[in-house]
């Protein structure tokens, strides 16, 4: 399954919500969808689910069109929205089997498909008590469990551990996981970036309705920051060699940005490991206690912070 | 093709399954506190007036023998109340929850189309409904027990009453349906309970019919004619609150307006194919009435909400649009947009002006004509011209002057320039001290609401000049825009199709 998202636009009267955004991702990957608040996340996954349909532009899934057979594409697309479910007076088993109902599975296959997916997101034991008791974890694995119930080939999750306690964000993660083995193509949207870093293939950083980066994580990482950071960190009863250290590292080719920070000599290097690793030899050569040595990597923490301005249209 | 799909589908017949709105909506009806409460208020509250009847019955020394249908009409009014009042409330209720922004799950990113949606929502109204008569069937065949009341009357004022409750329930929902902030429903909510006394209406028509009995009026013609009559307007108007709320719910890039229209123009025809045979049997002109004020009144709402439609079709709506010059040219009328649908209201409203014309031209009037059959014609021709003068000048507005706010504001500016015109010539004749009968009922020319108070009979013809002048301005000063929209109105370029790979 194969999603492609073309020159997307979405005018909301004078405000451009979505500028002519392109990118695309496949089964078995999970996209992270980056951005500040009001950048067009959510516009952009609604148009993806179908709900709204774009200005101009269109979104492939598998070659379906989301504007030209939007039916038929609410057959391969899971959509979790960023609200839980508010219904009164119907329990988690109910909801489900309702979802699975209303996406077409009769019978003896929608009974299996509902029991299958309690299973899968963990809800059995809870399955007979009222959506509203929950507490906003379950919620989301019930609202999780809604959106795979008729086994979608993709899934839209708009910033599904938005408020989760660790716990509940850990299990979530397992959870995608699991979903990108099952060949699911996964577009998640979320704030905690650290999260998405450990869970994504491929990331999306979008800001003001125009995207600022898009790849895979690596290809990001190092398109955004190219230096690595090295620490070094001497033995502590020679700590008192931090100084000439610096001024060593300050010399040496490929080194910038030397700087002592606490107790530890951080500075970035322009070169490969074969650089790094050079430098360990000298200073080892050169009679330094080193007893730490390690590359710091940037994360999408650090390039989201670095590529995005934190501007809403 | 279609027929091999319909014969497959009555073949598996066993896989065939209840609307999952339906299920749903009953399973939380039946867990909710507000339906299970509400049904044992109202057995209470039957149980207290049998017992009530029964012992004050007691004490009477002579034998009752009306005081089945005197218990009768009491449940009846306790049925009829609780029916009306709560029903249709509690299915508005619901659908305005499930509307709620915050909660868009169910309505937009199922598979279900907008019309079972809103089917399930209206059939499970239904049941509740028929719940409740099932409450109220046990007391009710014991008071044909104790005389006073026969069978057929019984179940004929039922199904009339079960008849105006699912209306009742089907208006709840379209109203429930409209994108309006939580404050502006409740507002809609107790306007609901006003309205929702008009069901003292069947109630009284209901006794009116245990007086003389249903079984006694079998067998003539005009009670049949009245029940089929009234029967088929209720479906009417509860299939037109069904349209309207299937098109309330659909997504803004659906082809809204063509079932919208589509209905209406069928039941146009319909009523004044029947319209037509009423004033052929009866040789009374008059009769035609009956067919052209609910036609205007119907045509002013649509002109409203025509001119409130955006010019520019989604993608959706334009793959739809025929390649064929004929079909598209029918399109035009049917298809979202206010260009076409301007002409659509035009058409109907001239159509039925022109036949109620002729009609009066070849059937005599009745001996004593009321005021509307003498003075009407006029009314409505003006009032019609004037709506259309508004309508256009508001559109014109919007477009030319407030092109990037939404479409919707055409038909409030129209709302507002009408009243606005009506009301401002008052307010500063009484600020001046002036204001008087003769400034009232005098020719004011522009202000719609003028044309039923004149004084001078003349001055409704200045009213007609006005109008049409007026008219013809708006028509000069939108055609450009007009022009626009029909060259807008084409199926998008072919693109290289891509074959979907789902089974």
């Amino acid at each position: 399954m194969k999603v492609q998202v073309r020159n997307l636009r979405k005018e909301f009267g004078r405000t451009v919500a979505v500028d002519n955004i392109s990118f695309s991702f496949d089964s078995g990957h999970v996209f992270g969808f980056v951005g500040p608040n009001g950048a067009g996340k959510t516009t952009t996954m609604r148009i993806i689910s179908t709900i709204e349909e774009p200005t101009s532009g269109d979104v492939l899934l598998n070659g379906i069109s989301v504007c030209e057979e939007p039916e038929l594409a609410r057959r391969v697309v899971g959509y979790v929205p960023d609200t839980l479910p508010a219904h009164a007076d119907i329990t988690v088993h109910e909801y489900l089997d309702f979802y699975a109902r209303a996406y077409g599975l009769k019978g003896k296959k929608r009974t299996q498909a509902v029991e299958a997916i309690e299973e899968f997101t963990n809800v059995a034991g809870i399955r007979d008590k009222h959506l509203k008791a929950l507490s906003k974890g379950m919620k989301q694995r019930v609202t999780l469990g809604r959106a795979l119930v008729y086994d979608p080939d993709v899934l839209i999750l708009d910033e599904p551990a938005a408020g989760l306690d660790p716990r509940a964000r850990v299990e979530l993660r397992e959870l995608l996981m699991l979903l990108a083995e099952r060949k699911k193509a996964i577009l998640i949207s979320s704030h905690i970036l650290t999260e998405l870093t450990e869970i994504c293939n491929g990331v999306v950083i979008i800001e003001r309705g125009k995207i600022l980066e898009t790849g895979t994580i690596d290809e990001v990482l190092k398109k955004s920051a190219p230096r690595r950071t090295v620490a070094v960190k001497l033995l502590a009863s020679h700590l008192h060699q931090n100084a000439d250290l610096l001024k060593e590292l300050l010399q040496t080719p490929h080194v910038e940005n030397a700087r002592d920070v606490a107790n530890e000599i951080h500075f970035e290097l322009s070169g490969d490991e074969d650089a790094a690793c050079e430098i360990l030899g000298a200073l080892v050569a050169k009679k330094y206690k080193v007893i730490e040595f390690r590359q710091t990597k940037a994360n999408l923490e650090d390039i989201f912070m670095n590529v995005t301005k934190g501007g809403v249209q | 093709m279609k027929l091999a799909a319909i014969k497959n589908y009555f073949a598996n017949w066993r896989e065939w399954e209840m609307n999952p709105i339906v299920i749903k909506e009953l399973r939380q009806g039946v867990r909710s506190w507000t339906v299970t409460g509400m049904l044992l208020l109202f057995l209470v509250v039957l149980f207290i007036a049998s017992l009530a009847f029964l012992i004050t019955s007691s004490f009477d020394v002579n034998a009752n023998m009306g005081l089945g249908g005197s218990m009768f009409k009491v449940f009846l009014a306790i049925l009829a109340g609780a029916s009306v009042f709560f029903i249709p409330l509690y299915t508005a209720v619901r659908v305005a929850a499930e509307r709620q922004e915050n909660n868009p799950d169910l309505l937009y990113v199922t598979t279900l189309s907008p019309f079972r949606i809103i089917f399930g929502k209206f059939l499970c109204s239904a049941y509740i409904t028929l719940l409740f008569f099932s409450a109220c069937m046990p007391f009710m065949a014991f008071t044909n027990l104790l005389r006073g009341v026969d069978l057929p009357t019984v179940f004929f004022i039922l199904a009339f009453l079960f008849l105006i409750v699912c209306a009742s329930n089907m208006i709840a929902i379209f109203f429930a349906c409209l994108p309006a902030s939580r404050p502006f429903k409740i507002l809609f909510a107790i306007g609901g309970f006003i309205m929702s006394f008009w069901v003292v209406l069947p109630v009284v028509i209901s006794f009116q019919f245990m007086e003389s009995g249903i079984g006694a009026m079998m067998g003539r013609r005009d009670f049949w004619i009245g029940t089929i009559t009234t029967t088929g307007l209720v479906l009417m108007v509860t299939g037109l609150f069904f349209v309207l709320s299937v098109a309330l719910i659909s997504p803004p890039s659906a082809n809204r307006a063509l079932p919208v229209r589509t209905y209406l123009t069928g039941v146009w025809l319909l009523t004044g194919l029947l319209a037509f045979g009423w004033v052929a049997q009866t040789g009374d002109a008059e009769r035609m009435t009956a067919w052209v004020y609910p036609t205007f009144i119907v045509m002013m709402f649509a002109l409203l909400v025509t001119i409130s439609n955006h010019d520019l079709l989604s993608q959706r709506v334009r793959r739809k649009i025929p390649q064929s010059q004929l079909k598209r040219f029918f399109a035009f009328f049917f298809f979202n947009g206010a260009a076409g649908g301007l002409i659509w209201v035009a058409a109907i409203l001239v159509i039925t002006f022109g036949i109620d014309g002729v009609m009066n031209k070849h059937f005599p009037r009745a001996s004593y004509p009321s005021t509307f059959a003498v003075e009407g014609h006029g009314w409505y021709v003006t009032t019609g011209l004037y709506a259309f003068d508004y309508a256009l000048l508001a559109l014109f507005l919007q477009r030319k002057y407030f092109r990037h706010r939404p479409a919707k504001l055409a038909g409030l500016l129209a709302v507002l320039l009408a009243g606005g015109w009506a009301l401002a010539p008052g307010i500063f004749l009484f600020f001046a001290n002036r204001l008087s009968w003769k400034s009232i009922d005098g020719f004011q020319p522009g202000n719609i609401f003028n044309v039923f108070s004149l004084s001078e009979g003349s001055d409704q013809m200045k009213h007609q000049v006005t109008a049409m002048i007026w008219l013809v301005v708006m028509l000069f000063i939108n055609a450009k825009w007009f022009r626009q929209q029909v060259k807008n109105f084409q199926p998008p370029p072919a693109v290289e199709n891509v074959p979907p790979v789902l089974q």
